[in-house]
């Protein structure tokens, strides 16, 4: 039995700890940019956060929640699209937030305002259409313009870094691994009915991409 | 051109000063950060409301401004702050 034909057969377990492993990496970035964002009160730090909250809830809720306490597929999938698009809009306007709200130094809260909720809207809106269209298309299609855009802006940073600084290599690394695994994640929905090879793959550099960003999260707040 | 300061070299050179001085009166603090009178008002009213500093009376009655434990804590993570935000490019 190959390792293809293992995985396929506990596929529920590995689904478990796949879920898990990314809920519990979302959790230690939150946490540990928590203290860096009490101090600075950044925007920037403050979006970053929110991604990876939404990030959190949304594998939590897919694969956790899910198998912990039964609930209808279709609910488990409605709240998981809602919060990965939410996380993705909130990563890309990590990148961005400078440029559309200028030297703005009001604090507002961190999830609830006007700008914010204009990602809720466009969330629902995108998780509402695949609902009751019964496909992923919007998702799909959402992350990836999102991650084309955030994949151009954070290769600009890279271009335009300092000396010292390494990590933004590997963060523009971690975009367009994401961005090449939504288009995967299309094609195998769209063209091979979820063929689990290609899934298995897919769940594969994903759990990479959140150990590039908690090893970038890391290797900064390691002495705070 | 010498490239503008962000929000957050602002208040690292306003809490510097303080802390170099251990207490400052608000006209040479005002001196120190380089800053406008209006923009300067709106950066002590950040920093008052966010407890990095307070502002105390001398017993001539007059007015200063000393670093909290909580500036004190902004400063030396400083560089930690500036190296993420650097990094992930917010």
């Amino acid at each position: 039995m190959n390792i293809l034909e293992l995985i396929i057969e506990n596929r529920e377990v590995m689904k478990l700890f796949y879920g898990a492993a990314i809920t519990l990496i979302c959790l230690i970035i939150v946490l540990r940019t928590d203290k860096l964002f009490r101090l600075s009160f950044h925007e920037g730090i403050r979006y970053f956060r929110n991604a990876f909250f939404f990030y959190g809830l949304g594998f939590f809720f897919r694969y956790l929640f899910e198998l912990l306490f039964p609930i209808s597929f279709s609910f488990s999938a409605f709240l998981f699209e809602f919060f990965i698009v939410m996380a993705g809009f909130f990563l890309l306007y990590s990148l961005v937030w400078k440029t559309i709200e200028g030297s703005q130094k009001e604090v507002r809260s961190s999830l609830f305002n006007s700008r914010i909720f204009l990602f809720y809207f466009m969330a629902l809106v995108i998780t509402l259409l695949d609902y009751l269209w019964m496909t992923f298309l919007f998702m799909f299609a959402s992350q990836i313009l999102t991650f084309i855009f955030s994949s151009v802006i954070s290769y600009s940073n890279y271009k335009n870094r300092s000396s010292r600084n390494t990590f933004s290599k590997f963060y523009f690394i971690a975009m367009f691994l994401t961005l090449i695994i939504w288009v995967l994640n299309a094609v195998a929905s769209l063209l091979f009915h979820w063929h689990e090879g290609i899934l298995i793959n897919v769940y594969a550099v994903n759990f990479i991409i959140f150990l590039i960003f908690l090893w970038g999260v890391l290797e900064v707040t390691r002495r705070t | 051109m010498a490239k503008k300061r962000e929000r957050l070299d602002v208040i690292r050179d306003i809490l510097l000063a303080i802390r170099e001085n251990r207490k400052i009166k608000p006209t040479r603090l005002l001196y120190a950060s380089n800053l406008s009178p209006q923009m300067f008002k709106e950066y002590i009213d950040e920093l008052l409301g966010k407890k990095f500093i307070v502002s105390e009376m001398d017993e001539n009655e007059k007015k200063f401004f000393v670093l909290t434990k909580k500036g004190n804590d902004f400063l030396n993570e400083y560089k930690v702050i500036e190296k993420f935000v650097e990094n992930f490019g917010l």
